[in-house]
């Protein structure tokens, strides 16, 4: 028998009365760090039409994180930016096509992705449960913080517009754009993909796939832990982040997926705070969202939220 | 039009044939080790150390069924990224159950990053102006021995060996004659040099990106492609093959692929992607069910 329609599930996530204040103390102890720029122009990926740049920040616990950085040669000043947020196991791109485009965008490696752990390195499958039991050093901790530092790193930029500047990504990057739309009101257009981080509790009640399944892994063998670890997760989960934001978002998910069930993205969508919101289911689709027909509205989104032929 | 013969680097098989001595003439020395968190009462996860040529200490995955051996077998040929699971994402776990599954982490990727740490982009431009430097030549080597030592294993039925990837996975099959099924998704070394000017998708943007600052090297970055080709490889493969390629008009399709799919000495089946991780995971899961004598396949619970 197949399961109920994955918009009419009720989420059993519970957003903590304390969920605010935790990350106002995160974000107080992040800006003690100072970002520490460093801006490497890369001849090998750099084009006719494009410079890239590697670049590397400080971070939450003076974590080095590394990211690409692409700006369009055209002249046209300032930009809009797209900050790119990656998926859980894939290697952030170089985003030049994006560039193309007329943005000037950031791809944002967090800790333990490669080039970004060497202070930190928990390794796949591992990241999702590095101290699960301890909402204070959980992975995610920092990781989310090292994500919405993109932010500041683009408003750093003499060419960025920073009253123009996006967020997106798919799976986990789909995640990030959820909470750093969330945590950073700089972000004035957001479009998330079949968002990961979302739901855990329920996700792992629903389907037995990698990577959530790190999470019943755990559980097996530290039963006891229980309650410990969903006390954590209620502090990262995104449907607990959605209600924040306040941008236009577009989501969309695929009704198969079997990495981030549907149910979690609705419970996600549904709590999303901002008016200006659509969400695009896409059946007969997996993780992969519908990405083939959606990477149109996505291009289209930001084209009417951050104006790139302004220049 | 050149045969296939007359387009195939003159020294391919000399090159191979080294590599394979090499390999050879370098002891595995194999170490297993139980992996706790990953043990489910269905099936047991062992970390696994080979040693490739180099010599180059590798890790690798292996997920036996709890219950009677010999076990039909899934082995994920190493993708092109950096972190290597035991299962691919999205996977059920409960697959494990039926099948001995092996992935290894090629040099460079996480797990056996050391003394080599691959970085993306970058790996496949890495000694990329000599066939003899060139990483995947190491990386092909890697993926060999993993499927050798899955093969030795006791729990696994030869008879049921399925290799599951990119073009590594065609190729380690043509090398090692050892699996009896092939499920491929061509790309990225297909006519790599012919295709990599058309394209701004990594990892072939990393060949243009590379003769952008080294154009004194096309020839060479040619020569050493041309030895990773799969058309080269396809008639030493006799397996069962599965073909996953664009549909007709798109990059990859039946027409681009023809020299390739005609020269697999095993038989062939070709299906046109439907750009949609669920149907084509399901095709692909309901055609491995179907090859290994299963009524049903074993699928992640919303499909």
């Amino acid at each position: 028998m197949g399961r109920p329609a994955p918009h009419r599930y009720v989420s059993k996530v519970v957003r903590p009365p304390d969920f605010d204040a935790f990350w106002e103390d995160v974000l107080a102890q992040a800006a003690l760090v100072p970002l520490n720029i460093k801006v490497v122009p890369d001849k090998l990926r750099s084009s006719d039409d494009v410079d890239v740049y590697q670049v590397f920040y400080d971070s939450l616990d003076h974590v080095r994180v590394a990211a690409w950085y692409c700006v369009p040669k055209d002249g046209r000043r300032p930009l809009p930016a797209i900050l790119h947020l990656p998926g859980y196991q894939s290697d952030p791109p170089v985003s030049k096509e994006w560039a193309r485009l007329g943005y000037a965008t950031l791809t944002v490696a967090p800790r333990g992705k490669v080039r970004s752990n060497k202070q930190f390195n928990p390794g796949y499958p591992g990241l999702l449960t590095y101290s699960i039991v301890d909402r204070n050093t959980y992975s995610y901790r920092g990781f989310y913080v090292d994500a919405w530092r993109g932010v500041d790193f683009l408003m750093s930029r003499n060419e960025v517009d920073a009253r123009r500047i996006g967020a997106t990504g798919s799976s986990q990057g789909g995640g990030l754009t959820i909470t750093a739309a969330a945590m950073r009101p700089e972000i004035v257009a957001a479009a998330a993909g079949a968002p990961y981080l979302c739901g855990f509790i329920d996700a792992i009640a629903l389907e037995g796939t990698y990577p959530y399944q790190e999470i019943n892994d755990y559980l097996n063998i530290h039963p006891e832990s229980r309650e410990q670890v969903v006390t954590t997760l209620r502090y990262f989960d995104g449907i607990n982040f959605a209600s924040r934001i306040q941008c236009p978002i577009i989501v969309n998910i695929g009704l198969q997926d079997n990495v981030c069930p549907p149910e979690t993205g609705y419970a996600t969508f549904n709590a999303i705070g901002s008016p200006d919101r659509k969400m695009y289911p896409y059946d007969g689709h997996g993780h992969d969202a519908g990405r083939r027909d959606h990477a149109a509205i996505v291009e289209e989104f930001f084209r009417t939220n951050l104006e790139p032929q302004q220049g | 039009m050149e045969s296939q013969e007359e387009q195939r680097p003159d020294a391919f098989q000399s090159y191979w044939d080294a590599v394979l001595a090499e390999l050879e003439s370098t002891p595995s020395v194999p170490e297993v080790e139980k992996i706790p968190i990953r043990t489910t009462d269905f099936a047991t996860l062992y970390g696994v150390r080979l040693t490739s040529i180099g010599p180059y200490r590798l890790t690798a995955y292996l997920s036996i069924p709890t219950g009677e051996p010999p076990f039909p077998a899934l082995f994920f040929a190493p993708g092109y990224g950096s972190v290597v699971t035991h299962i691919p994402q999205g996977a059920p776990n409960s697959m494990r159950a039926r099948y001995a599954t092996f992935s290894v982490a090629a040099r460079g990727m996480r797990g056996s990053e050391k003394p080599f740490e691959a970085s993306f982009p970058g790996l496949f431009t890495e000694g990329i102006d000599s066939a003899d430097t060139y990483i995947f030549r190491g990386i092909v080597a890697d993926t060999c021995r993993a499927i050798e030592y899955l093969s030795s294993r006791s729990e696994v039925d030869p008879s049921r060996l399925a290799v599951i990837g990119g073009d590594v996975a065609l190729i380690a099959a043509g090398l090692t004659g050892k699996p009896t099924h092939v499920a491929m998704d061509p790309g990225p070394f297909f006519e790599a040099a012919e295709r990599a000017p058309a394209t701004q998708a990594y990892p072939l943007q990393e060949i243009n990106d590379y003769l952008r600052l080294h154009p004194r090297k096309r020839t060479a970055v040619e020569r050493t492609l041309s030895y990773l080709d799969p058309r080269w490889f396809a008639p030493a493969v006799k397996a069962e093959c599965r073909l996953t390629g664009g549909a007709e008009g798109e990059p990859l399709d039946r027409r681009a692929l023809l020299q390739l799919l005609e020269a697999i000495e095993g038989n062939v089946t070709f299906l046109e992607t439907e750009h949609s991780s669920y149907k084509d995971g399901l095709s692909l899961h309901r055609w491995i069910a179907e090859q290994f004598g299963f009524d049903e396949p074993i699928l992640p619970s919303i499909w």
